[in-house]
């Protein structure tokens, strides 16, 4: 699995993602929780390119501030899972026998519900007193990052092992090379070659995971801008004004979307893709140009 | 002469994937008739399966395929053919006996129910009566107990018993041509024997046509009435396989034989390899394609392609495209 | 194969013991002072400390973790899992009358996924490459990528609001069911439908089937006759695997289309700190998800000949 042979075509949307989110300040043109009574449920004009919703927001700004909401907390989730799962699953994949029996325990445990219900189920945990003292938005992205380490753990486990069974592995011990040495310069490598990979694919999911939480009242609170937040609040006008629905489910999905392209591209790297169309034809006149350069060889000789 | 059961005249095959195009054939032609063995050798790569069975369109799925030349069996032309008129010649006149019947055979169906399937497609039987000549089908074939070993999934049979299901399935459907795809390059050498004995046993009852697709000279020896010779994609030398085995021509099939242990040959005086490795065939170019490896190469071997001319006038007509060789022993027709 | 099945139902058993433990480790530990909820529950803003003390002694908060798990734990085998926080009412009570609900909408939906899934995916074999192929490809990546609230949402404006077939709230009639069945049916049909193209693509490139033609069946008898059972172990193991990630559909769907089910309460649930009942729901959901998997390996065990007949080897 490579990184440099995908197309840029199919990275090229996840990429625009990333910068909406990042440049969002500067492509915002209205603040996200302005409230304009003047200016309720519009459609697209000069000054709301995507007009505004019941209580009068601009919908682009929020959309655009919603893509940068998204990508925090997929970003803080992605690496804070990535890392507990690849210390965890290394741990147990490198010292083996009762810590790593205990360790595929918690992983199966915790893989025995899908993630987004014990994301649910913590959010619930924390809406309780003992923790008042983080906002929605950190409860959030602790809630996800807990349910989600549990696959890059398994993974990581997974790799280890394998790569533990190659002989250079044993040759380097034989030279003497430290564990941490052995670990960090030899094995890890392999971990973080295969998990980043997934966690891309990865990003997809938790983008989705996200609006989840928040269309079910339970994520990121408002006035902060959020896309299932929007689409919930727009399901209230969806007979007089679906726009409010589509924009945002829109917009998740092309993000979606754009990530599912690039785990599918992973995936497929295995399946042999069959020629077809214009490089099929390409070839074959490459062909038939070699054996009209033989036959006048041949004939001149 | 009786029409050819299987014939084709300057096959030019090109396979394509993503990333390679291969000229696997490369102008060959062959046919072969009633009652008769023919074996193809080469090495691995040198386009003997693709030149057999790619006409059929028995090339797997996945790589795109490009064929030119004509292709007939019993006079009738197969590149013409629609796919259904293909399918009803590939599961009647052709049977085909794969490489490794561990991966030829389904690993889902049972062996019986597929002989029954064939019969019954084939000959119109009763359910009952198909079920009776899978049955003797798979006694046919050597396979003790057939009548258990009906409802048997291939796991559960060992590597020979399999390949003789795979004879009894090529079988089923009662074809005029058995086209034997290296039939004991996956099995045990004790087994390979016993395989060969019956094919031939069973070309002698039947009388059927049989293409040994091979790079054992043993299996030739032992089965074949004509041999030719395929080094890539292009026919080097074919004959009777007495005079192909016992006075070859072309410098290739004579550094094969050499390369063979133990084959008593008048040429064989201990093993030796044929220097330098198979041209990769992914491009097209002129003159012989062995002469990179050949030790009496000329520098007119670059510059044509040779062409197949007769050597002696024995009954069997002996070819080869060396002409280096032919004008030396000065037998070259003008 | 039949220690190979007690090995997994053990398994499946100190799994399920394993995780109820953990969330009612996380569920009634963590939120804080039950009793004072419950306390202020029953007699609003008048609970005093008197009052959360008793209810505490009562429940038994105040004895150690491991013993309250051991003593919900009997309860629960005996098939009490205590009252709703939040309704009042006993949990299996409230189960009686929610659980049918979610498995009508589960069985619907994983129904509709099941045929979509091997009908396009077989269409898009049979294509193989072709327009329709390719028009499948895409429909099922987007239908993989689509939240399915928001796919809730379309199949409302487009069949609720603007062609008005279906109602498009509640549950009344069979009409009804309909929207939300393929609200949740299309993730995992876009997802089963791909594996069944791509395990399909693989098989017709195997010897097997090209045996298959030599028999002289046809590509579309090859694809049905041999292709098609060599997929079963991969679509029956992946099916399992969505089937149970419906539980999120179904959530989701639930709330959309005002379906008193059980994914609906346990949203309720978690909104109203009600941790009876969230770890009532969890453990059904435990319950559910394990032996979902535990009878998908052991139909994928009989789908498989292999794997089916290893006793007698």
């Amino acid at each position: 699995m490579k990184l440099g042979r995908l197309p840029w075509a199919i990275l090229s949307p996840a990429i625009t993602f990333v910068l909406i989110g990042i440049f969002a300040p500067l492509l915002m043109t209205h603040d996200t929780a302005q409230q304009d009574y003047g200016a309720l449920l519009q459609g697209p004009s000069a000054s709301h390119w995507l007009g505004t919703d019941y209580l009068g927001r601009d919908m682009w700004s929020r959309i655009i501030g919603g893509a940068r909401t998204s990508l925090v907390a997929m970003v803080f989730v992605l690496a804070a899972a990535l890392v507990i799962g690849v210390v965890i699953g290394s741990l147990a994949g490198y010292i083996g026998g009762i810590t790593e029996m205990a360790l595929i325990s918690v992983i199966d445990i915790m893989l025995a519900l899908p993630s987004l219900v014990i994301a649910l189920a913590l959010m619930g945990v924390f809406s309780g007193e003992n923790f008042t003292w983080m906002s929605d938005y950190w409860k959030m992205i602790l809630a996800l990052t807990l349910a989600w380490w549990a696959n890059y753990a398994r993974m990581s486990r997974a790799v280890v092992v394998s790569e533990l069974q190659q002989p250079y592995i044993e040759a380097a011990r034989v030279m003497g090379a430290s564990h941490i040495w052995i670990f960090v310069r030899h094995i890890l490598p392999h971990v973080l070659g295969l998990v980043v990979v997934y966690a891309s694919a990865d990003a997809g999911a938790l983008v989705l995971a996200i609006a989840t939480l928040s269309f079910l009242g339970l994520g990121v609170a408002p006035p902060v801008p959020e896309w299932g937040q929007m689409l919930v609040d727009g399901m209230s006008y969806i007979e007089e004004y679906p726009s409010l629905v589509i924009i945002p489910g829109l917009a998740l999905t092309a993000v979606v979307v754009s990530f599912n392209l690039l785990g599918e591209a992973f995936a497929l790297q295995k399946v042999p893709k069959a020629i077809r169309g214009s490089l099929l034809r390409r070839k074959k006149a490459e062909r038939a140009a070699e054996d009209e350069a033989r036959r006048r060889v041949e004939a001149g000789a | 002469m009786t029409t050819p059961v299987y014939a084709v005249e300057n096959l030019i095959i090109d396979l394509y994937t993503p990333t390679v195009s291969v000229r696997a054939v490369d102008g060959a032609s062959f046919e072969i008739h009633p009652g008769e063995t023919l074996a193809i050798v080469g090495e691995s790569g040198s386009g003997k399966t693709v030149m057999t069975l790619g006409p059929l369109g028995l090339l797997p799925e996945g790589v795109a395929i490009d064929m030119r030349g004509t292709a007939r069996a019993d006079g009738r032309d197969l590149v013409a053919m629609s796919q259904s008129e293909l399918s009803a010649m590939r599961g009647g006149e052709f049977g085909v006996i794969f490489q490794d019947p561990m991966s030829a055979l389904n690993p889902m169906l049972k062996i019986g129910p597929q002989l029954a399937e064939q019969a019954r497609r084939h000959a119109g039987l009763s359910a009952a009566d198909a079920r009776k000549e899978a049955v003797s089908l798979l006694a046919r074939t050597g396979i003790p107990d057939p009548a258990d070993r009906y409802d048997r999934y291939p796991h559960e049979l060992s590597g020979g018993m399999l390949q003789r299901a795979m004879i009894a399935l090529a079988l089923a459907a009662k074809p005029r041509v058995l086209i034997a795809d290296e039939p004991t390059t996956a099995l045990d050498a004790t087994v390979q024997a016993q395989i060969l004995a019956l094919i031939r046993q069973i070309q002698k009852e039947d009388g059927i046509a049989v293409v040994l697709i091979t790079h054992d000279i043993g299996a030739v020896s032992v089965l074949a009435d004509r041999v030719i010779v395929l080094y890539a994609g292009q026919i080097a030398e074919e004959g009777s396989a007495i005079d192909v085995l016992t006075r070859p021509v072309h410098p290739y099939t004579k550094g094969l034989l050499a390369s063979v242990p133990d084959f008593r040959s008048e040429i064989s005086s201990g093993t030796r390899e044929i220097p330098g490795l198979p041209p990769n065939q992914t491009k097209v170019e002129p003159g012989c394609r062995f002469a990179e490896r050949c030790s009496i190469a000329q520098p007119s071997c670059l510059a044509r392609r040779p062409t197949l001319l007769p050597v002696g006038d024995g009954s069997v007509l002996h070819r080869a495209a060396c002409p280096v060789v032919l004008n030396a022993q000065g037998v070259a027709h003008q | 194969m039949r220690r190979m099945f007690l090995r997994r139902a053990g398994l499946a058993l100190f799994l399920m013991l394993a995780a109820t433990a953990l969330t009612f480790a996380i569920v009634t530990a963590a939120p804080g002072n039950v009793a004072a909820l419950i306390a202020e529950r029953a007699a609003g803003a008048g609970a005093d400390g008197e009052m959360i003390k008793r209810i505490a002694d009562e429940l038994g908060l105040n004895d150690p973790l491991p013993v309250r798990y051991v003593h919900w734990l009997g309860k629960a085998v005996a098939g009490d899992l205590g009252e709703s926080l939040r309704t009042g009412k006993p949990m299996m009570d409230e189960f009686a009358e929610r659980i049918p609900v979610t498995a009508l909408l589960l069985f619907g939906g994983g129904v509709i996924a099941l045929v979509l899934s091997i009908g396009l995916g077989l269409w898009g074999a049979v294509s193989n490459g072709g327009v329709v192929d390719r028009l499948l490809h895409g429909a099922a990546l987007i239908g993989a990528s689509t939240p399915n609230f928001f796919v809730a949402a379309m199949l409302v404006i487009v069949f609720a609001v603007g062609l008005g077939w279906v109602p498009s709230f509640g549950a009344s009639g069979a009409t009804s069911w309909l929207l939300p069945w393929f609200t949740i049916a299309l993730f995992p049909a876009s997802v089963l439908a791909r594996v069944v193209r791509v395990n399909l693509q693989e098989a017709m490139s195997r010897p097997f089937a090209t045996t298959g033609f030599a028999k002289g069946l046809s590509r579309r008898g090859v694809l049905l006759r041999e292709a098609l059972p060599n997929i079963a172990v991969p679509f029956i193991t992946t099916f399992g695997a969505q089937f149970t990630l419906m539980i999120i559909g179904a959530i989701v769907v639930e709330r959309v289309f005002g379906l008193n089910g059980v994914g609906a309460f346990f949203i309720e649930a978690i909104r109203f700190r009600d941790f009876v009942g969230m770890q009532a729901v969890l453990t059904l959901f435990v319950v559910f998800f394990v032996s979902v998997n535990l009878f998908v390996d052991l139909i994928a065990m009989f789908a498989d000949p292999r794997l089916r007949r290893a006793r007698r080897a």
